[in-house]
């Protein structure tokens, strides 16, 4: 079992990740510029008598030395406060969360069936490696993966949507729905093609993974100790092989929960679909540092958890796997 | 055999388009903003990709988009491998404290996710193309140092560099002449995939919208055509040009790339007992 010293060290080292982020953002926000009341209400802050004016920088403790406003940010940070969006006014954290629904839509079945699909390739091509199958498998995917995710997402746009006319262009549900309301098979009409995409690119990233640890175990003396003992490929296949290439598998499953954010924004981009991935397009093309930070923020947050989560399940598993032993 | 054939006709790919992106002005001496025809011409003898929405020559664009793009990718990847390579000779073959702090401050680095740090530095300072490759680099040196350090790790204890140290070699000596040579290979192979990482993400950085409009690179190219419906109305010549250099490219890369990494490194190719 894993240690609560290990368990300890590996928390602080998230912590200090996720301070690291928060300094970051505090002093870009602190290196902008004016200050809040001058940013938000400039048109305001001209007109406004001047002890109004303190009375807001007293009320928001921009007056406070910066080692101060800066435990005051952590403390708001903590408390679910992340500021407001420059270009819609409304706090950032709520309107993360308002898209954070629309992304899981496609990432949740993308995620699984990319999981699925890559282990399952890569276990079987890693298995016949050298093999002319497993070579022919591996240029596809490497031809696959060589091209830009926005492109194949452009291309199938192009092709299933606009020559084929399979699928509606872009966004998430048809016009109709103003007057019928949401219809699960309009929306799912509308996320087929982006889904079916971004299992593809899931799955050929799981595949290398698989392919390559897979490979590595079939080098192990315990695959030629079963061999040698005369079992049969199925059984050192299924019960020795695998269960060993998986190890690594979990890490990647983990991290690919993580890629929440930026995983599709491409995708998303291409499909105009109101996720988060087109929120941070969307920000960027606004110039809107505070979305875009509570973006960084919240998906700092996601990676470094799941992180943590990867480092503890996998010493769990092996526990071989232990902090500065790496070399 | 095939694998020879397919890493030759890579280089010559690679090859062409550098010397596209060299010889942009020879090529297209109007430049990439001159409104040469009318807009959203398709291709004919004057215009061999046709024209955009404002009749600027779709070639023109390609050709001076070319060194943009090119120079991002291996801007970047130039800094991050040197970074890479650098701290990991050196954290590698002093070890001791030095190893100690910079391995404990890559593991408080490595989850920050830098994709979208590198979105909100560039929203923040609003940097030309070579200070956002520059950066992109410094961001992509951190996962590189912990392979360096392994490789240089297994080079460092080997007794020819115990010999050279026997024998009075100073440190750089040994780490510059001794060590560095042994992990060229996988300095090749890094600088390869990682080039073709940062051209695809510099050029996907584009097509979100980093830049402003007025830097003509693909994926602006691509944006541009994209947002303006070069899709929805069915207009392939505005879209596929900068679509398929950015394919021609990215494919060349990785398949020099993999076979580098065939060569140099057998554990990833054939394995068979």
């Amino acid at each position: 079992m894993i240690s609560g010293k290990y368990l300890l060290q590996r928390l602080c080292y998230s912590g200090a990740s996720f301070i690291v982020c928060l300094t970051i953002t505090f002093f870009l926000l602190h290196l902008m510029p004016g200050d809040y009341i001058s940013n938000y209400l400039l048109s305001l802050s001209n007109t406004l008598p001047k002890e109004i004016v303190d009375q807001f920088r007293e009320q928001f403790g921009l007056n406070l030395p910066l080692t101060q406003q800066y435990v005051l940010y952590l403390g708001n940070i903590l408390h679910g406060q992340w500021g407001y969006s420059y270009a819609y006014g409304q706090p950032v954290l709520s309107m993360i969360f308002g898209k954070l629904c629309w992304s899981l839509v496609l990432l949740v079945p993308a995620t699984i069936l990319g999981i699925l699909i890559g282990t399952v390739i890569g276990a079987w091509s890693g298995w016949k490696s050298g093999g002319k199958k497993d070579f022919a498998v591996f240029n596809v995917m490497i031809v696959i993966r060589a091209i830009p995710e926005f492109w194949w997402a452009i291309m199938a746009v192009m092709i299933f949507a606009f020559y084929l006319q399979w699928f509606p262009l872009g966004g998430y549900a048809s016009i109709s729905v103003l007057s019928t309301g949401l219809d699960f098979f309009d929306v799912l009409h509308h996320a087929l093609l982006p889904i079916i995409l971004m299992t593809f690119f899931i799955a050929t990233g799981n595949y290398y993974v698989m392919r390559n640890s897979m490979i590595a175990v079939i080098g192990e003396d315990y695959i030629t100790t079963a061999r040698a003992k005369g079992l049969d490929e199925r059984t050192i296949l299924w019960r020795h092989a695998l269960k060993n290439a998986l190890l690594p598998m979990v890490t990647i499953t983990t991290f690919q929960c993580a890629g929440i954010i930026m995983g599709n924004i491409f995708i998303e981009t291409v499909f105009s679909w109101p996720g988060i991935g087109y929120l941070t397009t969307q920000a960027l093309t606004n110039r809107d540092l505070p979305l875009l930070e509570g973006i960084f923020l919240l998906d700092s947050l996601i990676t470094i958890g799941a992180m943590l989560v990867a480092d503890i399940l996998s010493s769990a598993i092996d526990p071989r796997i232990r902090m500065g032993t790496d070399e | 055999m095939s694998r020879k054939i397919i890493l030759r006709v890579s280089i010559a790919i690679l090859g062409i388009f550098i010397a596209i992106a060299l010889a942009a002005p020879l090529l297209a001496p109007a430049g990439p903003y001159a409104i040469t025809g009318k807009p959203l011409q398709a291709p004919d003898a004057d215009h061999l990709f046709g024209t955009n929405e404002v009749g600027q020559d779709i070639f023109a664009q390609l050709v001076y988009g070319a060194r943009i793009t090119l120079l991002f990718g291996f801007c970047s990847a130039l800094l991050a491998v040197v970074i890479s390579t650098s701290v990991g000779i050196i954290i590698g073959y002093y070890g001791g404290i030095v190893d100690e702090i910079v391995c404990r401050a890559i593991d408080v680095v490595m989850p920050i996710p830098m994709f979208v740090l590198l979105i909100v530095l560039t929203t923040f300072f609003s940097p030309g193309v070579l200070q956002v490759s520059l950066l992109m680099g410094l961001l992509g040196s951190v996962h590189g140092i912990r392979i360096m350090r392994s490789q240089v790790l297994s080079v460092a204890r080997t007794s020819f560099v115990e010999g050279a140290k026997a024998i009075g070699a100073s440190d750089f000596h040994v780490m510059f002449r001794h060590i560095l040579p042994n992990v060229m290979p996988l300095v090749m192979v890094k600088f390869v995939t990682t080039s073709q990482h940062m051209l695809v993400m510099g050029v996907g950085l584009s097509f979100i919208g980093m830049w402003d409009t007025s830097t003509v690179d693909w994926g602006t190219m691509i944006q541009n055509a994209y947002s303006g419906g070069g899709v929805a109305l069915g207009l392939w010549w505005w879209i596929l040009p900068p679509g398929i250099a950015v394919v021609g490219i990215s494919l060349a890369l990785a398949l020099i790339g993999y076979s580098f990494e065939e060569k140099f490194n057998p554990r990833v190719g054939v394995n068979r007992i």
